[in-house]
């Protein structure tokens, strides 16, 4: 109980961190809502589907996406600026301090992805309100997954830690331009080979933008199965970041440094 | 001269040993186009630009320009807040020698960027002259100088708090892309919003962006009056490098970011 309680005060330490951080919020409140409401708007006079109606559900999945990512850069600063030990020295576990960050990642990219939502509400008439709920808690296993490939790119980078920007960028343009983001995908079909096309629809991104798309502003009903999807698509990398992470710590912790 | 070579050599030996910085922007560039420019270009379907993937290749080397113009004058900004400035400033040099290295760094690191992609950009486009091509690298140096001059004019912001002034520079920076023509023509901006296209004529990038376009044959009625747009690109590139040049001469003297 002690434990939950430390993984609990850790977590809200963290996630507290990545509001107060003024700059971060410039960056993405004006890239994703100048997205929202110029790119989205412009690109409709442009094209021959509604992209408004397209990529405003979008927007909301990149907004998650990018907060989740930051949970990298935490951890990344808290391994360069020593910070990490003195999480080591707090009586919680290493397993604690990884659930922590990972909770506090998903929870961050939930909050900041939430409020980006209302403004979508707001400028673009959603036929079920109500599905958003039942997607929420899907959303936010797979904001964990994201935290969880950022936190795999912290700890790749803290022995070359300049080179974990490197290392985020280059995920995060795979990521977003494998997907179905930015387009839909019988176009991604006309153009990708098979197998490219197979990752494109396997992509995380792809399902939230897709459920997004289709349960909260189309209205149809939630298919139990294409959230499973989602939620078989996030796991791996939740995993994966989980154990690289605590990889980590413990090296961190046997020899004092990476 | 040889101790402008000496410093311009120190600042830019760290980022080409190894060039990981310029290698990502050319891969980022290459993903772009050949993933998101030609999927998007797919959508696209207006009389006057019969390939966007074109017309987006060129929107992205003015963007890369915007980012690297942006980034050497936020370097100004680090060199005062990690202690560098200070030491520049007590070097035995005078100060027009040492805002000539600053601007030759850039200049240098731009053309270092923009290599590889602006033949690939050129070699898309196909059927060029010497004079095009030479007048659209002469205006990305221009614009280049301009943006650089520019964050450089508002480091006053980061002598007070160096969190303020990234939050206002990268905030700014996202939307002075989005209400530019780097990625659509102006008439669309107007149609998208009335009052988008009066903001879009206050962003530096919709004069440098119009001016490569039509340099490089694009359609010359859907593009700004080239002769207004060499003027704005001029009059910013003097002014706020002379006002670069001022900041040097006079205010960073004992300055300390914030």
């Amino acid at each position: 109980m002690t434990e939950l309680v430390h993984i609990l005060q850790l977590a809200r330490n963290d996630f507290s961190y990545f509001f107060r951080t003024k700059w971060l919020m410039a960056i993405l409140l004006s890239l994703h809502l100048s997205d929202m409401l110029v790119v989205a708007l412009v690109y409709k006079n442009m094209m021959s589907i509604d992209y408004f109606q397209f990529f405003v559900p979008a927007v909301i999945v990149m907004g998650l996406f990018v907060a989740a990512l930051d949970t990298g850069r935490r951890i990344w600063l808290a391994i360069r600026e020593g910070v990490i030990q003195y999480y080591l020295s707090l009586p919680i576990s290493t397993e604690g301090i990884v659930v922590a960050y990972l909770l506090a990642g998903g929870l961050a990219a939930m909050v900041y992805s939430t409020s980006l939502l209302l403004i979508a509400l707001v400028v673009l008439p959603a036929a079920a309100v109500g599905n958003t709920l039942i997607l929420l808690p899907f959303l936010f296993f797979l904001a964990m997954g994201l935290a969880g490939i950022s936190a795999t790119l912290a700890a790749m980078a803290s022995t070359h830690g300049e080179y974990f920007f490197a290392y985020q960028q280059v995920v995060q343009i795979l990521l977003l331009t494998l997907s179905t983001v930015y387009y839909p995908m019988n176009i991604v079909k006309n153009y990708f080979p098979a197998f490219l096309t197979s990752i494109v629809s396997a992509n995380p991104l792809s399902l939230a933008a897709e459920a997004m798309r289709q349960y909260t502003f189309l209205g149809y009903p939630v298919q139990p199965f294409f959230l499973l999807n989602i939620l078989l698509a996030s796991l791996p990398f939740t995993i994966i970041g989980a154990v690289a992470y605590l990889v980590a710590l413990r090296t961190i912790q046997t020899k004092g440094k990476m | 001269m040889l101790d402008v070579v000496r410093l311009v050599w120190f600042d830019l030996k760290h980022e080409l040993n190894p060039p990981v910085w310029i290698g990502l922007q050319w891969l980022t560039f290459g993903v772009q186009i050949f993933i998101y420019g030609a999927l998007i270009s797919q959508l696209v379907k207006i009389p006057q630009i019969p390939n966007y993937q074109e017309f987006y290749a060129v929107g992205f080397i003015v963007m890369m320009t915007f980012d690297v113009g942006s980034h050497s004058g936020r370097e100004f900004v680090e060199a005062a807040h990690e202690g560098r400035l200070p030491y520049l400033l007590s070097l035995p040099i005078s100060r027009s020698k040492l805002f000539l290295s600053i601007a030759l760094k850039g200049g240098l690191e731009l053309a270092l960027m923009l290599m590889v992609p602006f033949a690939i950009m050129l070699s898309l486009i196909g059927n060029l002259t010497i004079v095009s091509v030479a007048a659209a690298a002469a205006t990305l140096f221009c614009l280049g100088f301009g943006v650089a001059g520019l964050m450089l004019g508002l480091s006053f912001i980061a002598f007070k708090s160096s969190d303020l002034y990234s939050a206002i520079t990268t905030g700014l920076s996202a939307l002075i892309i989005r209400f530019s023509t780097v990625l659509y023509p102006l008439v669309f901006l107007a149609r998208a919003s009335p009052g988008y296209d009066t903001v879009a004529k206050f962003s530096p990038l919709t004069y440098g962006a119009d001016l490569v376009h039509l340099f490089l044959g694009f359609d010359p009625s859907m593009l700004l009056n080239p002769t207004i747009a060499v003027a704005v690109l001029t009059a910013l590139a003097v002014s706020t490098l002379g006002l670069g040049m001022f900041l040097l001469q006079r205010l960073v003297e004992g300055v300390r970011s914030g």
